[in-house]
């Protein structure tokens, strides 16, 4: 008995591991698959008429949704809807008629801590509530990171926001809304960087990283120790001038597109009205706070990007043709062109000026000399 | 005394001088911000875009004027002996100017500028100052004219263009005000450029090309003596 008991002990442990293997590979086969959801879903004639007699469309594109960064995680719909515990089809509509709506914040815990001290959060005292889904969409979630400035503020703020009537101070509007994008100013505590594109100067066009990396002969690994010679994990104005004549060399003619981003952190979200920069000097400063990081883009064949880091320097340069600050990013060269030509006309004058005082006794001698001369 | 300088082109020189000193001044603090603080960055660039504007229309006036009026013919080079010109006037200012030699150059109504004056002036006034206007209309909006500055290679070099002209206007100014004041007296040049008269003698009076000393007073009574000997020239002439 004694050495029975003893042997029951192991056996009951392995029995309860078993079990709950068990358990756990049931739980997914219980879980609402997305098909499932879509098999109604995915019909777009599906619809549902909301109590103002507005017809309100119920149905989703499962291709887009695909693309979706929340489907290349892996969350499935009922991960966000997740009051919908179980379907039911012996009812007309196999869960609660009405559900709740998705929090967001439940996950992107730091974003929704962000957003509650923003102006959009603030707008809701105001009776209007601006949901994630206002910016974000709602099944088509995409990556932003990748995204140009442009792209990134018609997904955005543009969508409510004309900022032609809204800066009536600022100098260059059109420029600064193409190459700036809304959240540097708006959201000054979330960390920005610039971004610089690879741009083809023959055909007029950004160039793709791989492109890049298949006329260097090398992958993204190999990319970093071919350009970074000092091995100092950043690209420093020579290096990177290298690399476009290395490119040239290779009969890419290349230059580089730059954009001021916010980095897709979730500071992003805490935009402010009343902090938003006004003044110039903020920016156009010669080691602006502004410019202080510099990456150069490379967007991965997964959908995935890498920023490599570039050293400052290297926006003073024409490898950057478009990115020009006033203040800012200015080539020192050409300063001192400018010494050498005020310098240069002001010594002359002085030379000559001193040359003439130099010779007056000389010249009255002279004109003493023809005086007489005619007289006589 | 003859009348050289038609009142409207004097407007324009005057008018444009006044610009060019507040784009200076103001594209100094544009490219120097951070570094220099005459007025603040946002009023800096205001102020230049606004008197930018200004020197269009006048430039535009001044062509016009120009073409109408004929006074173009002053920046069209005459025909022949171009580089015996050219050496003479080159060899007043190196060493004549410090003898005592007469300027090889006459001014008459039709050809009011040496030949260095006017290379010089044809290739600001027809060259430089177009390219000015036009880097600068470009940089007041870099997005309007994005494909304007697409053509010329991007942003940066227009902006380089623009900066280098920029330094050179400041030297050329240094040096025109300079060059102004070598007339038969140290103010004739810039008194004519007020009055659109400017006294015209056969030979030019040896003590003439002193520079300006110190006091006025002198200054003043130099120019009597000038004026006196002016008249001797002209009587005997």
């Amino acid at each position: 008995m004694r050495k029975g008991a003893y042997m029951k002990k192991p056996y009951i442990i392995v029995h309860l591991f078993l079990s709950l293997c068990l358990l756990l590979l049931t739980v997914p086969c219980l879980a609402i698959e997305n098909d499932e959801c879509m098999d109604c879903h995915g019909d777009p004639d599906l619809t549902r008429m909301e109590s103002q007699g507005v017809k309100q469309n119920l149905s989703l594109d499962y291709r887009k949704f695909q693309y979706s960064i929340h489907n290349i995680n892996g969350i499935a719909c009922v991960d966000c809807h997740s009051d919908i515990t179980e379907l039911n089809f012996d009812n007309e509509v196999p869960h609660a008629l009405s559900i709740k709506s998705v929090d967001c914040s439940t996950c992107h815990e730091e974003e929704g801590q962000a957003y509650s001290k923003s102006v959009h959060m603030q707008a809701a005292s105001k009776g209007m509530s601006i949901k994630c889904s206002a910016c974000h969409g709602y099944h088509e979630v995409m990556p932003g990171d990748r995204l140009s400035v442009l792209e990134r503020e018609n997904k955005s703020c543009l969508k409510c926001h004309n900022p032609f009537s809204l800066h009536a101070w600022l100098p260059q509007k059109e420029t600064h809304f193409a190459y700036v994008e809304c959240t540097v100013c708006h959201a000054p505590d979330s960390p920005r960087h610039i971004h610089l594109r690879f741009f083809d100067l023959v055909k007029k066009d950004f160039i793709d990283s791989t492109d890049i990396l298949t006329s260097l002969g090398t992958d993204l690994e190999g990319f970093l120790p071919l350009i970074d010679t000092d091995n100092s994990g950043s690209f420093s104005a020579k290096e990177f001038e290298s690399m476009v004549f290395i490119l040239r060399k290779r009969g890419v003619h290349v230059t580089f597109h730059g954009e001021l981003l916010s980095e897709h952190q979730p500071l992003i979200h805490q935009v402010t009205l009343g902090n938003a920069e006004r003044d110039c000097q903020d920016c156009h400063l010669p080691l602006s706070p502004f410019f202080e990081a510099v990456t150069l883009f490379f967007n991965n064949e997964d959908g995935t990007v890498t920023h490599i880091n570039v050293d400052r320097e290297v926006l003073q340069t024409y490898a950057v043709s478009n990115f020009n600050v006033p203040g800012g990013t200015r080539i020192r060269e050409l300063d001192l062109i400018g010494v050498a030509l005020v310098a240069g006309a002001i010594l002359g004058i002085g030379g000559h000026l001193f040359g003439r005082i130099l010779t007056i006794p000389y010249r009255k001698r002279r004109k003493l000399e023809e005086q007489q001369k005619k007289q006589s | 005394m003859i009348y050289i300088h038609h009142a409207p082109i004097m407007v324009w020189h005057w008018v444009n001088a006044a610009c060019f000193m507040f784009l200076i001044l103001t594209g100094l603090q544009i490219r120097f911000a951070g570094n220099l603080e005459i007025i603040s960055l946002e009023e800096a660039l205001h102020l230049h875009n606004y008197v930018g504007f200004m020197v269009i229309p006048n430039y535009c006036m001044w062509l016009l004027y120009c073409l109408v009026s004929g006074q173009i013919k002053n920046y069209i080079p005459k025909t022949g002996g171009f580089f015996q010109k050219i050496k003479e006037q080159v060899v007043y200012y190196a060493f004549g100017i410090f003898r005592g030699d007469p300027n090889p150059h006459t001014i008459t109504v039709e050809n009011k500028f040496n030949l260095m004056q006017q290379k010089t002036y044809a290739i600001i006034m027809f060259v430089l100052l177009p390219i000015q206007i036009l880097t600068g209309l470009f940089l007041w909006e870099i997005k309007r004219f994005e494909n304007y500055i697409d053509l010329l290679g991007g942003t940066r070099i227009v902006n380089s263009i623009h900066v280098v002209l920029f330094f050179f206007f400041t030297a050329f100014m240094i040096g025109h005000i300079y060059l102004a004041t070598l007339g038969h007296t140290p103010l004739a040049h810039i008194k004519a450029m007020f009055t659109g008269f400017e006294e015209v003698h056969e030979e030019e009076p040896t003590v003439a090309a002193e520079p300006t000393p110190a006091s006025p007073t002198t200054d003043n009574k130099e120019e009597t003596v000038m004026h006196h000997d002016g008249e001797i020239v002209a009587e005997r002439a």
